[in-house]
This record gives structure tokens, sequence and C-alpha cells, in this order.
């Protein structure tokens, strides 16, 4: 069983499920689920992770992450 | 139209739990509530009770475009144009059988109840359905000397339950299937915090799991509803 925090197994399972998709595609597709469907309190926890630990981030997931407002 | 056996029609009900809730909803008769969803709604600016007691009924849309009605909704198009298709190939799930969990548990429903049974329970409906039984097929039941009717340990990766099992040959090797309209079995205490990426749906299908006897189960033994719901049981 993975010890990576909720949040980023949550979102490394929507890019799994989006790996069909072109990289850039796919990271717009990540940012647009975390936007739409995601507590904000969710999404700063994974833009924390992702400034503070970013190596634990799959590469897509951080581009998605840079794409949220 | 049959008169409500309450007193009241429904719609009365609302009005009036909305009026002592501060929001008066001043309707007389039920054609006025129609009137306003015509009002409001654009796929439903033609319909009215005179409408319906003239035609009988009709389908959505029903507007200025469509007078009577729509017989057929999507004849050339959609409201967006063509179909949109999506592509969803298809992703295992993390969740693997192991030799420490080897079965996989299916949690399901049956007819005579619903979802954790907190209404069908109050019914005469337990009759058909009076407890959640582990249905297990007779081979891995034998591998683990359970026998039909015995207490078992149900245990997955994140808990475990006692329940009772079932032999069924209905269940493929290597399945086992309850459901979960009994809080005392704690079906969800086994299964996992896996979800579908998309629409959160819990990942009830598919928990890898152990059954094994348990010779010395009394039913003091199993959880109680109280702390099944988490709370605060009295001691002794």
């Amino acid at each position: 069983v993975s010890e990576q925090p909720r949040v980023v197994q949550l979102a490394h399972d929507i890019a799994r499920n989006l790996a069909h998709l072109p990289d850039q595609e796919a990271a717009a597709a990540i940012a647009y689920h975390l936007r739409s469907f995601w507590d904000p309190r969710m999404r700063e926890q994974l833009k924390t992770i992702v400034e503070v630990d970013p190596s634990i981030v799959e590469p897509v997931v951080r581009e998605a992450v840079a794409l949220l407002p | 139209v049959m008169a409500p056996r309450t007193g009241k029609h429904e719609w009365q009900i609302v009005a009036e739990i909305s009026a002592a809730m501060g929001s008066p909803m001043p309707y007389e008769t039920s054609s006025q509530i129609m009137d306003e969803i015509a009002a409001t709604t654009p796929t439903f600016t033609g319909v009215s009770f005179d409408l319906l007691d003239r035609v009988g009924s009709v389908q959505w849309p029903c507007n200025a475009e469509h007078p009577l009605g729509t017989e057929t909704m999507h004849e050339h198009e959609f409201a967006r144009g063509r179909g949109h298709f999506v592509e969803t190939p298809y992703v295992a799930t993390t969740e693997r059988s192991t030799r420490k969990f080897p079965l996989i548990l299916t949690t399901g429903r049956i007819l005579s109840q619903y979802n954790v049974g907190a209404q069908t329970r109050r019914t005469a409906n337990v009759a058909w359905h009076a407890e959640d039984l582990l249905e297990i097929h007779p081979h891995d039941a034998e591998d683990r000397g359970i026998r039909d009717g015995d207490f078992v340990v149900l245990a997955s990766r994140v808990g475990q339950t006692k329940i009772r099992a079932k032999l069924a040959d209905r269940m493929p090797v290597g399945v086992v299937y309850t459901t979960f309209h009994h809080p005392v079995s704690g079906a969800n205490v086994v299964t996992t915090e896996n979800s579908d990426w998309a629409t959160n749906c819990p990942e009830y299908k598919v928990t890898a799991v152990q059954v094994s006897l348990t010779t010395s189960v009394s039913e003091d033994e199993r959880l109680s509803p109280a702390e099944v719901l988490g709370e605060p049981v009295a001691a002794g």
C-alpha cells in the first residue's frame, strides 16, 4: 500500500485514467477536473505538495497544478 | 383525482413547511404551480393544466417552437449538435489479491432491502433477508474448513468483521459476496477507500479479502449498531 498523501494518490489516479491523451491535453483535462470537482482545500493541499515535495508528484499532474488559478 | 389520504396534497404540505420557514408560497391550486414552472423553464413554457386537459399529455420540450410538445426529442441532432464521444480506456484497480488476501469480495444489494436498510428493515421484508450472509463457493469454503452457517472472519487490508457464511454454487471460485443491509455486518469496515476517479463512486465490487473460520463467535462479539455508527457505548 502506497504511503503517498491521499490527494497525490487521487491526482495520480486521475492521470492514469487520462493517460490516453497527449500530455498537454491530459494536463488540461486533469486541471479541469481538479477545478470543477475538488474541494478547494484539496487543491491547496496538492499545490503545497507540488511546491514542497515535487518529486513525489508525476510530471503531468505538476503541469496540471500549474494550470490552476 | 383521488382525495389525499393525509388530508392534504403534497404541494400543500411543502407550501406550509416553506411558509413556516419564512418563505410564503401562496398557491391556491396545483395549476398555479404548473404555471410557475412554465414561466421559469424554457422547455416547459407551453405546458399548462388547460393544455393537458385538452390533449391528455405532452412530451417536453413544449414551447412556442413545439406548441404540442415533442414526440421524439433528438431527431436530427442534440442540443449541442453532434453527439460527443469520450474515450474511457479500461484502467485496472490498484487493489490486488495476494497470498494473504486471496479472495475478491464483491458487495451488493438484494431486492427486499434497500441500501443500509434504515427504511426497509422496519418492514416485514426482514422475513426475506434477516441478516447479511457471506456467500462463498463450496471449494473455497472446504479449503478453509467452513460449513454452511458457520461464523467467519472476513478480513481485508483495511479492516475485518464477523459474518455468517453461506455456501453458494452461484459464486465463482475465488469470489465472495455479501450484502450491506444490516449495519452489524460492518461490510464498509472491510471495503477500501478506493473510488472512481471521475465520479468518486466507491469501489465496492473489488476488495481483496481472506475468509477464515472462527469457532468462538457469539452474537455479543459482533459490533453493536451503536459501535458501527461510532456512537459512544456505555461501559459495562
